[in-house]
């Protein structure tokens, strides 16, 4: 641990929050046009060519905004809340590479890489910074004193929690796929076949526990204005609120990237493009644009998902965490490994029973749910 | 003294203030969060000692899953924002000697150990720690029994807290 | 995985997926015919303590030194899976009566008697310490099985709190012992002590086993580490009581002479003042406050723990090399004699039980000599062998106790148990007393399970005292080498 070193990290690190800090602000840029498209809208065109400039508008209304303080809230929790919740948006990609080894390159005598910190358990350093990301938004919840805002919190902690046990055992089958817990060696190992068509269900599984952990429709009960005034921002203002604000997003962010690493092979090229000029082996500068272009593609998802589909009711996100993806995806890891275990004693083959099998166990757990919302139609709320 | 004595005391310094803390507060709520300032000086302790994987852990599941849970726990249960009782009581200068005769006896026995001065030794290069962690916890010449022991032990617990949450007909 | 790991490790692993099975078949069993729960339960214990009793005389290490069998833990074992099949028996009856059936107490039940099957065989701190989990845990729960009544919820919480706070004392000591030592396999530590290269840390082991000691006295429920005895023992449902006096203690002490005798025979000499003043002071504290009982229950708790005190006796007397395998063969002994005559008194409690915590004054035995003879004469018979008068198995027992505290030198410690043991003569008697003397018209349940219980445990308790030699062989060929 050198001077050196400890700068590198400083200036990666700082160069990396100004990168996610614009990207925020243009996700909502993004994120109002596209939804605006969806819905037959136009969207925000007015500040600068096609709206370009208006995240910047909104973010100096925010500064200059006036802020509350409620009566009686837990002044310092209530100031510290929004910042416990960016926090961890913005450090959970620290571990994530954004380049092959190719486009390392030495500066002042040290090896610069592509990654913050290459950590050997980078994946769990994810599930760590993931574990902590709740309780920004439970502090804000019951800092602010207001009964709407606490049970925004209340029920943004159960669900988060709920959530992340099969958010874990997602990562789990990607563990054991990769046989590594470092990030470049799982993205190294989807380099001629991406973890998404290994581990379609469970690809699946983690694109649903994330939506839920970061609070987006349809899994976004925490912050229903029709129940809860806003959740736990409700007495939120000005900068503090831009701040829980921008959490949000940065987390919308992290997640893509993360999903983009772990499930679609990182900054390797596109399948189509192996042992081409455009492959990152041949042309490693391609590497971080691989990686912008999955992400833009994933974010899209989400947001199309926001404008299609319903909030769902609580008590069955709560039943579908706990009795359909908790199962499902333990089933998944049992599978995978035994696929692995198969493939590397009998006959690599097996290696195609993974996906096979798992997409099977998905479709019973589909059947399954469908049957017991049967059921549950005219049960009582 | 280098960068990781440095980095020892001041984590050290931490936990033992945020563990004061805990039981100095009048809010529990924040005696709550001074507990997780705790347990995540534990999780740096660990990173310092190259125990990664076990640092990762110890924010999984202690600051993660447990701490969340006594937070959410208080904030299910208690009303009042702050304890209004007397927080300490007439005898606690006994039990702060006592606690202070036991440090001492603790340093003293511990600096009477052989080698307790030394400086952990820097792991073999490339080692890897989670495989060879992961390796000793299935193999049974090392601590399958124990791995697995622990899982019908949380088995065991589960039941009983199902058992002991779940509302009977008669309640 | 060796064979040796496989017989090692077989009956235990037959009771944890037969447990494990429970739990599921459980599920197609109907609310009210809980009864076949309770036959398989009884079933697989019956099949555990087949494969046990199959392994008899067999020596056997498996998991790298984690897990022993022998001699010692084979009687241990067939302890624990009696007093479980015997605990199924009077549990099915009570369970109905009291509304209390559900079929998690048999799986929980199951749990608890691995847990303690671990501990005999158990050869490395780190599994004696999961061991003690694994007992508590699901007794935590068995004793709070009657909730929503709140002297049951009170008797989990206290025994689930004291539990966590002696296990606290049994971690924190083997990490001192692991900090002296670099080790936790006890064989280990005694090379360790052998090379005597332990310097300034031999202190540090003290201490540690001092905690070790202390934490499994809050098990064994001796003085001063019994508070939560007689709360818990008279909250629980009965049948967990008896349960939980008979197996928690003798896996208790299986792991205290599990711990002191293979691992620091050099140290239980250190420790012996410790363990003298232990048992003194818990055979006099509870015999003396058994007498102002009024209570059946409490009564009992008082006398187990006074009758840990005793078996604390054998451990003094290990301090003596000359008699160190007659006091562990002795200990092992009055555990027997104790487990059948406590099942025995527990079942004669349940028979007069009613509902709602009633029927458990002393003085609702009155008049039972009269309206009962069968279960007053059993009763007797309990009382005279806790008391450890003749015709019973309880003489036999304290007649090698105390034997072993003489010739080990230890004249006091014997004669403060003769002292309290005729004190305790009183409590014992007055129960008696009760039942023959004074009018009454207690009303006995007979529930056949329970009546077998009894019978069975009053015929073992006076036939058994006839061959003392050969059940004291047995005891003795179970001794730690």
């Amino acid at each position: 641990m050198t001077f050196a070193s400890i700068l590198e990290w400083l200036i990666k690190g700082f160069v990396w929050v100004m990168i996610l800090l614009g990207g925020f602000a243009y996700l909502t840029y993004y994120e109002r046009r596209a939804l605006a498209r969806i819905q037959v809208r136009i969207g925000p065109n007015r500040a600068g060519p096609l709206g370009l400039l208006q995240p910047i508008a909104d973010a100096i209304k925010l500064i200059f905004k006036e802020e509350l303080m409620p009566a009686r809230a837990d002044k310092l929790l209530f100031f510290l809340a929004p910042i416990i919740t960016l926090t961890p948006a913005l450090v959970i990609t620290a571990v994530v590479p954004f380049g092959p080894e190719g486009l390392n390159f030495p500066l002042f005598g040290r090896v610069i890489t592509w990654q913050i910190a290459d950590i050997n358990v980078g994946i769990l350093y994810i599930m760590s910074i993931a574990s902590i990301a709740v309780y920004g938004i439970v502090l804000a919840g019951w800092s602010s004193n207001n009964k709407y805002a606490m049970l925004g919190g209340l029920r943004s902690t159960a669900q988060m929690i709920s959530y992340e046990l099969a958010l874990g055992l997602s990562f789990v089958s990607v563990i054991v796929l990769a046989d590594s817990t470092r990030m470049i060696d799982i993205v190294e190992a989807q380099k001629s076949m991406w973890f998404m068509v290994l581990q379609p269900v469970g690809m699946v599984i983690f694109l649903i526990a994330t939506l839920a952990e970061v609070n987006r429709s349809p899994f976004d009960m925490p912050e229903a204005e029709q129940e809860l005034a806003a959740g736990y921002h409700s007495e939120y203002g000005g900068m503090k609120f831009a701040l829980l604000f921008m959490a949000e997003y940065d987390k919308m962010i992290a997640i893509c990237i993360i999903a983009a690493t772990i499930f679609f092979g990182g900054y390797r090229e596109f399948w189509f493009l192996q042992n081409t000029w455009f492959s990152v082996d041949q042309t490693p500068i391609l590497g971080p644009v691989y990686v912008f272009i999955k992400v833009f593609i994933l974010l899209f998802g989400m947001i199309w998902v926001r404008a299609t589909l319903p909030r769902i009711r609580y008590d069955r996100l709560m039943a579908f965490g706990w009795k359909i993806l908790l199962p499902l995806s333990l089933a998944l890891v049992f599978l995978t490994a035994t696929g692995i275990l198969l493939a590397q004693e009998v006959n690599p083959l097996f290696m195609w029973g993974i996906p096979v099998v798992s997409l099977a166990a998905g479709f019973i757990a589909i059947l399954g749910m469908y049957q017991t919302l049967r059921r549950k139609e005219h049960a009582r709320a | 003294m280098t960068a990781e004595q440095i980095l020892f005391l001041l984590t050290g310094a931490l936990i033992l203030g945020s563990a004061l803390m805990v039981v100095a507060t009048r809010k529990l709520l924040h005696a709550a969060l001074w507990l997780v300032a705790a347990l995540f000086g534990v999780a740096i302790l660990y990173a310092i000692l190259q125990a990664s994987f076990l640092a990762v852990v110890q924010v999984v599941v202690y600051i993660g899953a447990i701490a969340i849970l006594f937070i959410f726990a208080v904030m299910l249960t208690r009303r009042e924002m702050r304890d209004q009782g007397q927080q300490t009581r007439t005898n606690w200068w006994i039990a702060a000697l006592l606690g202070l005769l036991i440090l001492a006896g603790l340093v003293f026995l511990i600096l009477a150990v052989p080698g307790a001065d030394r400086l952990p030794a820097a792991l073999p290069e490339g080692l890897d720690t989670v495989r060879a962690l992961g390796n000793a916890l299935v193999s049974p010449e090392a601590y399958v029994l124990p791995f697995e022991v622990a899982s019908v032990l949380l088995l065991a617990a589960l039941v009983g807290a199902v058992y002991i949450a779940s509302v009977g007909k008669k309640d | 995985m060796t064979q040796s790991d496989l017989i090692t490790i077989l009956p235990l692993l037959a009771l944890v997926v037969w447990a494990c099975a429970l739990l599921l078949v459980d599920l197609f069993i109907p609310k009210g015919r809980k009864g076949w729960t309770a036959l398989l339960a009884a079933a697989g214990l019956a099949l555990t303590m087949g494969l046990t009793l199959a392994q008899a005389g067999r020596e056997a290490s498996g998991f790298g030194g984690m897990l022993r069998l022998d001699g010692f833990s084979t009687f241990l074992n067939v302890l624990f899976l009696g007093s479980g099949l015997l605990g199924v028996a009077v549990a099915y009856g009570y369970l109905k009566r009291m509304d209390l059936e559900r079929g998690e107490f048999y799986s929980l039940l199951l749990f608890s008697i691995t847990g303690m099957m671990l501990m005999a065989q158990a050869a490395d701190l780190i599994v004696i310490f999961l061991a003690l989990e694994l007992l508590s845990i699901p007794l935590y729960v068995l004793a709070a099985f009657a909730r929503p009544r709140a002297d049951s919820e009170e008797a989990g919480l206290k025994y689930f709190l004291l539990g966590a706070f002696s296990t606290g004392f049994v971690v924190y000591g083997i990490t001192l012992v692991f900090g002296a030592t670099g080790t936790t396999s006890l064989a280990k530590i005694v090379e360790v002590l052998a090379a005597g290269s332990l310097g300034t840390g031999s202190l540090l082991l003290t201490i540690g086993a001092a905690l070790i000691l202390v934490g499994f006295s809050f098990k064994v429920a001796a003085v001063p580490f019994h508070m939560w005895t007689p709360d818990v023992y008279q909250g629980a449902p009965t049948p967990v009581t008896a349960f939980m006096s008979v197996g928690a203690k003798a896996a208790g002490f299986a792991a205290l002479m599990r711990i002191f005798v293979m691992a620091f025979p050099s140290l239980s000499a250190d420790l012996t003042p410790v363990l003298w003043a232990l048992a003194a002071l818990t055979m006099f504290i509870g015999n003396i406050i058994a007498i102002s009982q009024t209570n059946i229950k409490r009564m009992l708790a008082y006398s187990s723990i006074a009758h840990a005190g005793y078996i604390l006796m054998a451990l003094v007397a290990y301090g003596n090399p000359a008699v160190a395998a007659d006091s562990v063969a002795s200990a092992l002994f009055y555990l027997v004699a104790y487990a059948v005559t406590s099942f025995g008194a527990w079942s004669v409690v349940m028979s007069l039980e009613k509902p709602d915590a009633k029927g458990l004054e002393i003085n609702d035995f009155a008049g039972l000599g009269r309206r009962n003879p069968l279960l007053a004469a059993a009763m007797t018979i309990f009382m005279l062998s806790f008391t450890g008068m003749p015709p019973t198995l309880g003489l036999v027992g304290k007649f090698f106790l105390f034997r072993t505290a003489i010739e080990g030198g230890f004249i006091g410690l014997a004669i403060i148990g003769v002292l309290t043991s005729l004190i305790s003569a009183y409590y014992y008697l007055r129960v008696v007393v009760t039942m023959y003397m004074r009018e009454g018209e207690p009303q006995a349940e007979g529930e056949y399970w329970l009546t077998f219980t009894t019978v069975v445990t009053a015929l073992a308790t006076v036939v058994l005292q006839f061959l003392p030699a050969a059940l004291f062989a047995l005891a003795a060929g179970a001794v730690l080498k």
